[in-house]
């Protein structure tokens, strides 16, 4: 075949780290530089153009094109996913995230009947905490994100009943909920910093902890909007008391939890 | 109570800047709070106030290197 001869050869070795115009438009060696790979991450944006599908285009300028954009757009992928990494570790936003159904209705029962529970630690299995769809004391992001949204949109309903409904309220409603939550999340981090208890709490287990009150105001807005004003006093109250019985059950789960 | 985002960013901005202009000399030595007046050995609890007075302390060093670096 043509590319076992010194030209073929050279000419690959040479587009590999050479400039950006290919040198012919002969589609076997563009053909064959695709089993070395695409060099992606090497930095320089020279170097990506040997893709499988450029026998299709026959104009060198757009095979020129469609590499140059397709590695500066797996570059800045890189790039983004490195940052986000900095941040957040994705792996363990994806632990909370593995409920299912009969988690779900489980732990809604859990929240609002806590008294009849037995048994409140959370199981391990080789040194990584169980996730929520095996076990039902592990926390979890999905109630409370999804809680979160659903009081924001009753608060809507509410304020509609009452005539003092705008789409912009609605936004404000979202925002100042979001900014309680984060004050909360910061005020809890600083107080478990200033009292040095050794736990291995991650932002995202107090997260957790803390969304899980908003079931409660779901059920005490509802209380309020079916009964009047009694039913949201006695909504609330058997929520408050409810969701106390399990924040109390549930604290020590939070003193030797091994980090993921 | 309508706080937004940005309301919470400027108030952080504010705290944290309260935080660090609080002078070591002229002021937290009066009151008792300097950082060489509360360690007192290796031992093991700290305490709030120690902890609290390492943060004042930490903060104002991070905001201090920020900023030299601007300059």
């Amino acid at each position: 075949m043509a590319y076992h001869q010194g030209y073929g050869g050279q000419g690959s070795k040479h587009r590999g780290r050479g400039p950006l115009v290919p040198p012919a438009p002969d589609p076997h060696q563009l053909f064959d530089d695709t089993s070395a790979g695409f060099p992606h991450a090497q930095g320089t944006p020279a170097s990506g153009i040997d893709m499988g599908f450029n026998t299709l285009l026959a104009d060198p300028m757009a095979n020129v094109a469609v590499a140059y954009g397709s590695s500066i757009a797996s570059q800045s992928k890189d790039i983004v996913h490195k940052e986000i990494h900095r941040f957040m570790s994705v792996n363990r936003l994806k632990y909370f995230f593995a409920v299912d159904t009969a988690y779900v209705t489980k732990k809604l029962a859990l929240l609002l009947f806590p008294y009849a529970h037995q048994n409140w630690e959370v199981r391990y299995s080789r040194d990584t905490p169980l996730t929520p769809r095996q076990d039902i004391n592990a926390p979890d992001l999905y109630i409370p994100s999804m809680a979160f949204i659903t009081y924001i949109l009753l608060a809507g309903i509410a304020l509609g009943l009452q005539q003092r409904f705008s789409p912009e309220v609605l936004g404000m409603c979202a925002s100042t909920a979001f900014v309680w939550v984060i004050i909360e999340v910061l005020a809890l981090l600083l107080s478990l910093y200033l009292v040095t208890v050794q736990s291995d709490l991650t932002p995202f287990d107090l997260l957790a902890y803390s969304g899980y009150k908003y079931v409660g105001m779901i059920l005490a807005v509802l209380g309020g909007l079916l009964f009047g004003s009694d039913g949201y006093y006695v909504a609330l109250a058997w929520t408050s008391c409810a969701l106390m019985y399990f924040l109390v059950s549930v604290r020590p789960n939070m003193d030797t939890y091994s980090n993921l | 109570m309508a706080f937004t985002l940005y309301s919470l960013l400027q108030a952080a901005l504010l705290f944290v800047n309260a935080i660090a202009v609080l002078h070591e000399e002229r002021f937290l030595r009066n009151v008792g709070w300097g950082t060489d007046q509360g360690i007192g050995g290796f031992g093991e609890e700290p305490g709030i106030k120690a902890q609290l007075m390492n943060l004042i302390r930490s903060v104002r060093t991070v905001m201090r290197g920020k900023m030299k670096r601007r300059v």
